[in-house]
Formats: structure tokens, C-alpha cells, sequence
């Protein structure tokens, strides 16, 4: 082991020893409500509760409840010790986990090495179908091989080394695996029960999962009630009793039951609600800054679109601070890069028109248009999906064209899906589109704008870039591994592939006596175990 | 001596009047009636020329007076919506979307459903069996399925909007004529025109079709408000009208959304059409009382 | 008529068929598939999903496999819902639709009936027009629109009920959907009456009755309400249709697990089997209704014969 290597062990030690109490640390002199349950919107229903394939926000809300892989993170979004109680970096692309010893699935039985292999085997297994495997399994050695069916099972990475000793080898070196690790996809799972009961084992009364709750029940489309678990490891500073979480699709009635204290936590609120909620609910209104992007995707290929300087003139004359502070009008963060703030892993990049003031950026992006051959009253064609909160930027945004370059913009609004369709066909001039962090890492984000990447339907490619990021993966540095990766960045934005516009937000309504929610957690990843109510 | 007709009776006698005269009259006695008509002809009259007159268009967003109460200031009489368009004139080119699909829409349906009923009803046996099973199969099929295939099949002209919608609104009227004639078929007159050798398609569409004419044209007020709630749901799945142009469904559901912050949003196009409706409703009332023969 | 309600229901098999062919053919060519996401499903991953779900055989091959589980009783997997098969979603939300939808029409029925022979008794008096004010908000007011002022009024202000979920059917979360969707529905059914009602009131057979000097119960009740309910029934059929099954403005407000989400999430999502499960519900709901409907016109005309 290096120098380095120590000193980053240790860091982590230091680390978890603190972080290691901060399960629903309740302060000092908080007297607790006598009765600990909390009912709560989830969205809409999940599609599945089975964690290796549930890939909805919602359905993973639920999921970190029933099931902790070998790390966790807490409401203030940090990484802390799950199962594993501990680990060291035996070399840049070999971790050990050790597990502790009294883990136990919520049937009595104890955890070891052997479930969790099974667990990510199953995760990755082509059989299992999982929709959400190829966004993790890069991250593992020949998890993309063994996802894609190509290696069997037993040569991915991950290797049981005794009953509480488990290998984790990655294919290069994955500086945010412990943040990967905490995604209830890498959670162990029962062997037994599910050759038990097969389909039928994530069923109310048959799942049995490792975290801190066991579900009670789960009336399709209505509630999931969770249940304290009584063996789970942890189970004393568990603090919350009973959890439900309804399913509302509609955000209106989400907040009416709020307001009529149906409900203590609100998912999402209606668009252009947040300055009325911050008025007329101080003490309950919550945001803070997530790891996503919304953005507008442009068709690259299209013959209007090919040429760099329209790309750029339709960005530069966007005012992303009016989009924010009015249009949206929730806290949300103008973007001028594809790296948001708080991603480890790379600084956000700004183009140096960000700065100027609109006068000159509207007559810089005349210029560009006008050296480009498009005229004012050119027909551009704006998709996106039926969205209220959509809607209003879109309005915004082909307003701005209009009346800075004199470009009509048709609006054409559809369903999700054909939107979907039509962007990864290509079949769009400018599109709607929206990307939130999968683990906390500038390459979740970049993605989005490589060369040959599946998220990217810009169809554009930088192969300078596409280098500098793959020597930033394979860099053992940290600090080097960010420039190149911050360089990269910067480099293929100034390709124009897309119009970035704002960073998401999490505005929610929670009743001020939940206590243990930070609005610090930017990937969204609350556990109730970390929640509790306050006497009220 | 031949008995002759004696000059005074004919003077006396009353010159002939026509049905639709006696409609009018009896229709002119019904005050809500006659109210109701003359607040729709001024809403339909309004909202034509009305957005001419303003000095907004529909689609001027303004971000300084994003979301303000109705106010004199820069004539925002109705106030303005969240991105700051006037809502006044979104309001009455919202009337014009609305009334426009509400009339050709339930037009549409009124002609389809009443032929497709009377002639199920009337011939009856196999023929009626098999139209009132394609009724019940088109019933059974999800409208939104219907909607997304339409829209992606046929594009998205206004026209088709009013075409889909008229899709799902033809069955309820063909089962409600279907019934009533069933119950006319037995009727007396209509045996003694079959005596009398009228073929068939005669008897429906002289004398079958003209009795159903009160229920049809309560059914018909009826429609009106479910074509046009129907057109918001289909704009507001992305199926109708597009941004920046709008209709009274769109307003409203959006003002539905902000109710509490904003409440002028939903009153002024709610108002405008709950007025509507409520007129179309004793319109129809008043028109089928003027359309019965027997009332006298 | 037991020989034509049999015919009806055999016919029921043909419909039923010509239904799940249309739908399911609807569904096949409408753009995009249960398996399109934001994330891009790899290649070998969809293919291993569609192999799952046989979306890799021709389609007519699907079809057929999809017919042989149906006349088993297997309505088959849901797409999206991977942890329920249809057989299960659709068990659980038809007795919510049926609670709501169903007592619903019962009270809009009853109401609608007698405040239409109020109406008519009174013609054109002010009697007649504020009744149909009040019959007329459910027609004219959209629904999305009385939804929240109820919920308004009688959650946030009064707190009297909750303003959404569904408690198994706990009577409180059932009282404020049944009122919406009555109020919907009375509209309808109380000017249908009215119409039919005055209509039928003007026969000389009435006129007959009036010259015996029956009183006016006898004359309403024995003798004119039973030809003026035939359009009322016919009505009735698509209302107990739409409410059972398409009350989705209904569910999505107070947030109800019923059929009306259930079909228009499932279109949403291109989940074919959940759709086409549905659809089949809907069909046999929608036939039977009709049926009754066919044969309660002729219990009240006595000269409609089948």
C-alpha cells in the first residue's frame, strides 16, 4: 500500500467513526411524539419492489427502507456504514469489505458474503431483466460483460472471501464506489426465499430484506405501510415505527392532504407553487439543491442545427437568471455547463458569455446566426413532454428566441414515451430533457454528451474530450482525475451539443415536527430510519 | 241541392300556421330560454371579435406582470396568467376554440348517433344487433388509446381534435334514440304509414326521427359540455390544442392547478364557461319544450 | 326474452374477441413501448425483457398466446407493475370502482328521477328553474373544477373528511368521490326525466287519466313514469359505464385505486397486457350493462318485444 493509499483508509475511518452514530440522531433536548408513524406521498406507484429491478425515484425511496447494502447514506447525504463495518483498498481497482457480524435478514437469518453475491449476481443477471443494469454494472469488473450476457455470472467482479469478508473488483478505479455501494441495487439478498417463492417473493408476507423496516402491507396503488424491523442491526436508534407511503399521482391532492393533515411529507409540489408555499408555510417549506440537470437536448444532425454557431446563438440569448428567479421561480441554480454543483468529481464549467450583459450576448448571437445563414423568421421545431412545469420554460425559452432573434418556435407537445422515442430516434430539431445523478460522479453527467454514449441523443462527439475522459478514469489521483475531467467538460460544451438551463431543486412540504431531514442531501436518498416526530 | 261551402266560413277561418312559427311563439313564452340564447349569441359575438379589440395577442408573455390580479394598469382587466399573458384575451380565444369544437364536434355526433340509432332501432332484428355491437365494442375500447393512435396516425389539424372527439361522443346519443325507437316503432301512426306502403327509410326519417327531435335535442345540450371538457383533457394529454393557442378546458385546468394562489385564473374562463353551459342547458330545455307538438 | 338475453350473451364471445383484436393491434402501433426509458435499456437487456414477456414472436403468435391464456383465466403479466400479474391489479381495483361508480348512479339516479318529476310537474315555473340550476352544476361545472372545491370545503375548512386515499373503503374516504361523481351524473339523469317526462305527460292517455280526475301521484306514478324512464334508462347504461370504469378525473383527485388510473396509466405506459385486461373487463361490464338496459325497456313498454 502507498503513502496515498493510507492516508485515504484512514480518512475514511475517521470518517465512519463519526458518521457511524449519526443513525436518527436525535438532539439533545427533542422530546419525541408518543406516536411514531408517519404517513407520506410517495408519487406514483412503484413498479416494482424487487430492488435489483426498481428504478423509479419512488420505487427506491421504498426500497432503501426494506433492504442497506454494504454502505448507506444518511438524510445529510453522507456515506456512512451499512452492512460492511468496515473496508480497505487492497489497490486501486480492489476493495474488501469486512461485514459485521450481527446482520441479519428480517427473517432471523444472518447475512454473510454469499448473499450478497447472489444479490448482484442476480442484479446483473440478464435473466433478471433489470432495466437498471447496465447504468451500474460499468462500475464492477465485467459487470457490463455479464449483463449484456456475454461472461457468465461467476466472472463478475465480486467474490465472497469468507463468511464476512467480501471482494469487490472494479474494472478501473471508481473513486465514488462507496456511493455507488449505498444504492439498494448491490443490497444482499435472500437466497432461500426467493427459490422459495420465486415471482411471488417481493409480496407482502414473503419478502424478507435487510433494512430497517419490513413491509406490512402493500395495496396496489393506494399505500406500502412499513413496519419496524426488529432484527435489523441497527434496530434500537430506529426511531419511526410505522411508515405508510401513499401513492398520489396528482401534486395538487398531494398538498391538499398535507394541508388537511392527512399526510406529514409531501413529495413534489405543483409547478409555480413554491413562492405561495414559502408564504404561507414557513416552517414546512424545504429545498435544496439535487444533483440533476434540466436541460434542452439539439439534434446535432440536424441540417438546421449542424452548424456550431446557430447551437450557440440559440443558448447564448436564454436568461437563465429571469428562468430561474421568476419563471420557475423554486430556488433552481442557472446552468451553464453539463457538471452541476456538489458532483464530486469535477468543477462546474461556465461559458465566458455567462458574464456578459444580454445586450451584447443578443448581438453576439445576431452575429453568430446571421454568419450562419439563418434569418429571422426561420421555423425551429420545439418538443416536450405534456408537463405544466415543461410548458412554462418552454414558453420562456421560444419566447427569448422570438423576440431577441425573430425565430418562430413550434411547439409540439406529446406523451413521455413518444418523447422518448422520438429523441433516441433523432427524430427532433430541439427537444426537452431532464437528467438526474445516478451515484454521485461528473461521469453520470458527461454521459450524457460522450461519443457513442446510449444517454446521449445529441448525437454529437468530441473525441478530444472522449480521451481526456478516459484518462480521467483511469487516473489514481483524485485531483488529476478532476482536471481532466473538468477539462473535458469545458471542452465539449463549447461544441454547443445542448442548452443547458437549470439545476434541479427539491422543493417539498414536510410538517415541521419530522425531524432528521437535511435539505443538504442532493441525490435524494432519505432513509426513514434517519426521520422521527417531534412532539406536537 | 250540393252542398257548397259557404264564402263567410273560408273568410272566417284562420289562415294555415306553420309548425315552426308555433315553435318560435312557444319558445319565445320560455323567459330562461330566451334569456340563455341571447347571452350566448353576445358570448359567441364577444369572443369573435373581442381579441381584434384588445391590445394583447394571446401569446404576449410579459415577464414583469407574471401572475397579477385583474387590475386597470395596461388593461389587464381579467389579470394575467403565470408567464404573464393577458387572460382576458386568452379568455375569449379560449371561447373561440371551445365553442367552435363544442358546435362541429357535437354536430358530428348528433348526425351520426341519430341515424345510427334510428335506423338500429327501427329495422331491428340482425341489423340491430350487429350496429348496437359495434357500439359496444367501440364503448369498450380505452378513448386514450383511440386518442394517441388518431394524433400520431393523422397529425394534429384542429379539425382532427373535433374528428376524435366526435369519435367518442356518437355511441351515448345512438343508444338513447336506439331506445326511444324502440318505443315509437309501436306507435299507431307508424303502423298506418306502414300500411300505407311508405318504405322504410321514409318512416325513419319522416316520422320516427321528427319524435325523437326532444330528447335528441336534450341529449345534444348534453353533449355540448362533454365535448368540450373532453377537448381539455385531450389538450391537456398533449392530444389537442397546442401552446400558445388555447380553449376554456386548458384555462381552467391549469387554474384548477394554482386555485388558491391565483384564483382569478380559474374564475373568469370557469365563469365564462359555466355561463355557457348552464345557457346551453335551458336552450335545449326551452328548445325541446318548443319542438313538442303536443304542447300546446 | 330468455331466449334473446341468451342470444345476448353468447354474442358477447364475438364482441369480446373484435375488441381485444382492435386493442391490441391499436396498441402494437402506437409509438413507443413498455420498455422505453429515460435510461436506455442495453440491447441485450431489452432483448432478455422482451423474451420474458414474448414481445419477440410475431405478433400474431403473441396474439394467439395471449387468446390460450385468456381462456384460462389468465389475464397474463403486468409490464410495469413486474410484481403483480393483471389478474391481481384488476381484482383489486374493481371493487373500489364498483363501491364508487355504483353508489354513485344509485344516488344520482334516485335523485335525479325525483327532481325531474318535481321539475316537469312545475314546467316553466320558478320551481322548474332553480331545480335545474341545481341539477345543471354537474353538467356545466367541470369536474376538476368541483373536485377541489369540495375538498376545499370540507377537508381544509371543515375538516369534517379526509381529502384523499382510500382506507379499504373506510365509509370517510368514500363520501366526498361518491359525491362528486353524483353530482356528475345527476345532471344528466334529472334533465333526461324532465324531458321525458313533460313529453309524456302531454299523451292523450294522460290526458284520459286526467279526465277519470285521478290525482296526480296515481297519474305520475302508475301511468306516465314508466314510458318516460325508457330514455332515462337508456341513459342510464353509458353513465354506469363511465363511472365504473373511466372516473379517472374521480381517482386521480382523491387519489383512489380504481379502474379509470388503472387504464389510463397503463395506455400511458404501454403495459399491453394490463390494457388488454382491462379492456376485457370493460367490454363484459359494458355488455352487461347494456343487456339490463335492453331488457328493462321491456318491462316498462310492455309493446317492446324481443
Amino acid at each position: 500500500m502507498t503513502v496515498s493509499m493510507n492516508r485515504f483508509v484512514w480518512a475514511f475511518f475517521c470518517i465512519f467513526a463519526t458518521a457511524w452514530s449519526l443513525a436518527a440522531q436525535v438532539p439533545n433536548g427533542v422530546e419525541l411524539a408518543a406516536k411514531q408513524e408517519l404517513v407520506r406521498s410517495n408519487g406514483s406507484e412503484p413498479e416494482t419492489l424487487d430492488p435489483a429491478s426498481a428504478e423509479s425515484v419512488g420505487a427506491n425511496q421504498i426500497t432503501r427502507d426494506l433492504f442497506e447494502g454494504l454502505t448507506a447514506t444518511t438524510t445529510s447525504g453522507q456515506t456512512v456504514p451499512g452492512v460492511a463495518v468496515s473496508w480497505k483498498q487492497t489497490n486501486p481497482t480492489a476493495w474488501v469489505f469486512t461485514l459485521r457480524k450481527d446482520a441479519k435478514f428480517s427473517n432471523g437469518d444472518p447475512i454473510t458474503a454469499e448473499d450478497f453475491v447472489y444479490g448482484w449476481r442476480r442484479y446483473l443477471d440478464p435473466k433478471t431483466a433489470s432495466p437498471y443494469a447496465t447504468t451500474l454494472a460499468p462500475f464492477i469488473l465485467n459487470g457490463m460483460d455479464v449483463a449484456e450476457g456475454k461472461k457468465p455470472l461467476s466472472e463478475l467482479g465480486v467474490k465472497a472471501l469468507a463468511k464476512d469478508q467480501l471482494e469487490v473488483k472494479t474494472p478501473f478505479p471508481v473513486a465514488f464506489l462507496l456511493d455507488l455501494l449505498s444504492n439498494t441495487q448491490f443490497a444482499p439478498i435472500n437466497k432461500a426465499v426467493v427459490d422459495k417463492f420465486g415471482k411471488d417473493w417481493t409480496k407482502p408476507g414473503n419478502m424478507v430484506g435487510n433494512g430497517a423496516y419490513v413491509m406490512k402491507e402493500w395495496r396496489v396503488n393506494s399505500a406500502v405501510v412499513l413496519e419496524k424491523n426488529p432484527h435489523y442491526w441497527d434496530a434500537k436508534s430506529v426511531v419511526l415505527n410505522k411508515v405508510s407511503y401513499l401513492s398520489i399521482e396528482d401534486a395538487t391532492a398531494d398538498v391538499k392532504m398535507f394541508q388537511s393533515g392527512d399526510t406529514d411529507y409531501v413529495q413534489g409540489l405543483p409547478p409555480g407553487s413554491y413562492e405561495q408555499f414559502k408564504k404561507s408555510h414557513p416552517t414546512d417549506i424545504k429545498n435544496g439543491p439535487m444533483l440533476g440537470l434540466r436541460f434542452y437536448a439539439l439534434n446535432n444532425k440536424d441540417p438546421l442545427f449542424k452548424d456550431v454557431r446557430v447551437r450557440k446563438a440559440l443558448s447564448m440569448v436564454i436568461d437563465r437568471d429571469t428562468l430561474a428567479s421568476k419563471v420557475t421561480a423554486d430556488g433552481q441554480i442557472p446552468a451553464y455547463g453539463v457538471i452541476v454543483r456538489g458532483v464530486n468529481g469535477a468543477e462546474v464549467t461556465a461559458y465566458d458569455w455567462a458574464a456578459w450583459p444580454m445586450e451584447k450576448r443578443v448581438e453576439e448571437a445576431k452575429k453568430l446566426l446571421a454568419a450562419a445563414g439563418v434569418k429571422p423568421g426561420t421555423k425551429i421545431n420545439f418538443t416536450y413532454n405534456t408537463d405544466q412545469y415543461h410548458k412554462k420554460m418552454a414558453i420562456f425559452a421560444a419566447s427569448e428566441w422570438k423576440t431577441k432573434l425573430g425565430l418562430e418556435t413550434e411547439m409540439e407537445n406529446m406523451e413521455f414515451k413518444v418523447l422518448l422515442k422520438k429523441r433516441h430516434d433523432g427524430e427532433f430539431q430541439i427537444a426537452r430533457h431532464g437528467w438526474i445523478a445516478d451515484y454521485n460522479d461528473a461521469t453520470t453527467f458527461l454521459t450524457l454528451v460522450q461519443c457513442d454514449s446510449d444517454a446521449n441523443d445529441n448525437k454529437n462527439c468530441n473525441r478530444k474530450a472522449e480521451d481526456l475522459i478516459n484518462q480521467g478514469n483511469q487516473a489514481l489521483d483524485p485531483a488529476k482525475r478532476k482536471a481532466l475531467l473538468t477539462s473535458a467538460a469545458k471542452l465539449v460544451m463549447e461544441d454547443y451539443p445542448m442548452i443547458p438551463l437549470l439545476q434541479y431543486t427539491l422543493p417539498r412540504l414536510i410538517k415541521s415536527y419530522v425531524g432528521g431531514y437535511f435539505e443538504s442531501n442532493p441525490m435524494d436518498r432519505f432513509r426513514s430510519k434517519d426521520l422521527y416526530l417531534i412532539k406536537h | 241541392m250540393p252542398y257548397s261551402i259557404p264564402k263567410s266560413a273560408i273568410e272566417i277561418a284562420p289562415p294555415p300556421r306553420s309548425p315552426w312559427l308555433d315553435a318560435r311563439q312557444r319558445f319565445m313564452r320560455n323567459r330562461a330560454a330566451v334569456i340563455s340564447l341571447a347571452i350566448m349569441v353576445m358570448i359567441a359575438l364577444v369572443c369573435l371579435v373581442g381579441p381584434w379589440l384588445s391590445p394583447h395577442a394571446y401569446d404576449d408573455t410579459d415577464w414583469n406582470q407574471m401572475g397579477i390580479g385583474p387590475t386597470w394598469d395596461h388593461w389587464h382587466l381579467f389579470g394575467t396568467d403565470e408567464l404573464g399573458r393577458d387572460l382576458l384575451v386568452r379568455t375569449l380565444i379560449g371561447g373561440r376554440i371551445s365553442l367552435t369544437v363544442g358546435v362541429l364536434a357535437t354536430l358530428v355526433s348528433v348526425l351520426l348517433g341519430v341515424a345510427w340509432g334510428s335506423v338500429a332501432g327501427f329495422v331491428g332484428g340482425k341489423i340491430d344487433a350487429f350496429m348496437m355491437r359495434i357500439v359496444d365494442i367501440l364503448y369498450a375500447i380505452p378513448y386514450l388509446l383511440i386518442a394517441i393512435m388518431m394524433v400520431t396516425i393523422l397529425g394534429r389539424d384542429f379539425y382532427l381534435v373535433v374528428l376524435t372527439i366526435s369519435a367518442f361522443s356518437w355511441m351515448d346519443m345512438a343508444r338513447v334514440v336506439r331506445g326511444q325507437t324502440l318505443s315509437i316503432k309501436s306507435k299507431e301512426y307508424i303502423e298506418a304509414a306502414r300500411a300505407i306502403g311508405v318504405p322504410t327509410y321514409r318512416i325513419i326519417f319522416s316520422h320516427v326521427v321528427p319524435n325523437l327531435l326532444g330528447i335528441v335535442v336534450i341529449y345534444t345540450s348534453i353533449t355540448v359540455p362533454g365535448v368540450i371538457l373532453t377537448e381539455s383533457v385531450l389538450s391537456f394529454l398533449g392530444l389537442g390544442v397546442q401552446e400558445p393557442m388555447t380553449s376554456w378546458g386548458v384555462l381552467i385546468h391549469d387554474g384548477a392547478n394554482v386555485m388558491e394562489s391565483s384564483p382569478w385564473m380559474i374564475w373568469f374562463p370557469g365563469a365564462a364557461l359555466t355561463l355557457t353551459l348552464y345557457c346551453a342547458n335551458f336552450l335545449g330545455d326551452g328548445m325541446r319544450d318548443a319542438l313538442d307538438p303536443k304542447t300546446r | 326474452m330468455w331466449k334473446y338475453t341468451l342470444r345476448r350473451i353468447l354474442a358477447t364471445l364475438p364482441t369480446l374477441l373484435t375488441v381485444i383484436t382492435v386493442c391490441y393491434l391499436m396498441l402494437h402501433m402506437t409509438p413507443g413501448g413498455p420498455f422505453d426509458s429515460e435510461r436506455k435499456v442495453s440491447a441485450a437487456v431489452l432483448a432478455n425483457l422482451q423474451a420474458k414477456y414474448h414481445l419477440d414472436l410475431p405478433l400474431w403468435q403473441q396474439y394467439l398466446f395471449y387468446l390460450n391464456n385468456l381462456l384460462h383465466g389468465d389475464l397474463g403479466a403486468s409490464f410495469r407493475y413486474a410484481d403483480w400479474s393483471v389478474n391481481d391489479l384488476v381484482a383489486k381495483a374493481l371493487p373500489v370502482s364498483l363501491l364508487i361508480g355504483g353508489l354513485s348512479m344509485l344516488i344520482a339516479v334516485i335523485a335525479g328521477v325525483l327532481l325531474g318529476i318535481w321539475a316537469a310537474l312545475r314546467q316553466n315555473s320558478w320551481v322548474d328553474h332553480t331545480l335545474m340550476v341545481f341539477c345543471n352544476i354537474g353538467g356545466s361545472v367541470p369536474s376538476f373544477v368541483i373536485g377541489p372545491l369540495l375538498v376545499t370545503v370540507f377537508a381544509l375548512w371543515l375538516h369534517w373528511l379526509p381529502s384523499g386515499g382510500w382506507n379499504e373503503g373506510e365509509w370517510r374516504f368514500v363520501v366526498l368521490p361518491v359525491t362528486l361523481l353524483a353530482v356528475i351524473n345527476l345532471s344528466t339523469v334529472g334533465r333526461v326525466m324532465r324531458g321525458s317526462l313533460i313529453e309524456v305527460l302531454s299523451s292523450t292517455f294522460i290526458l284520459a287519466a286526467r279526465a277519470k280526475g285521478l290525482p296526480v301521484s296515481t297519474i305520475v306514478l302508475r301511468h306516465a313514469l314508466r314510458p318516460a324512464l325508457i330514455p332515462v334508462v337508456s341513459v342510464l347504461g353509458p353513465l354506469a359505464i363511465s363511472s365504473i370504469t373511466a372516473a379517472v378525473v374521480t381517482e386521480t383527485w382523491f387519489s383512489l385505486p380504481g379502474l379509470g388510473k388503472l387504464i389510463v396509466n397503463g395506455a400511458s405506459n404501454r403495459d399491453y397486457t394490463l390494457v388488454l385486461g382491462l379492456v376485457v373487463l370493460v367490454t363484459f361490464v359494458a355488455v352487461l350493462l347494456n343487456l339490463l338496459v335492453d331488457l328493462a325497456y321491456a318491462l316498462l313498454d310492455p309493446k317492446i318485444r324481443y
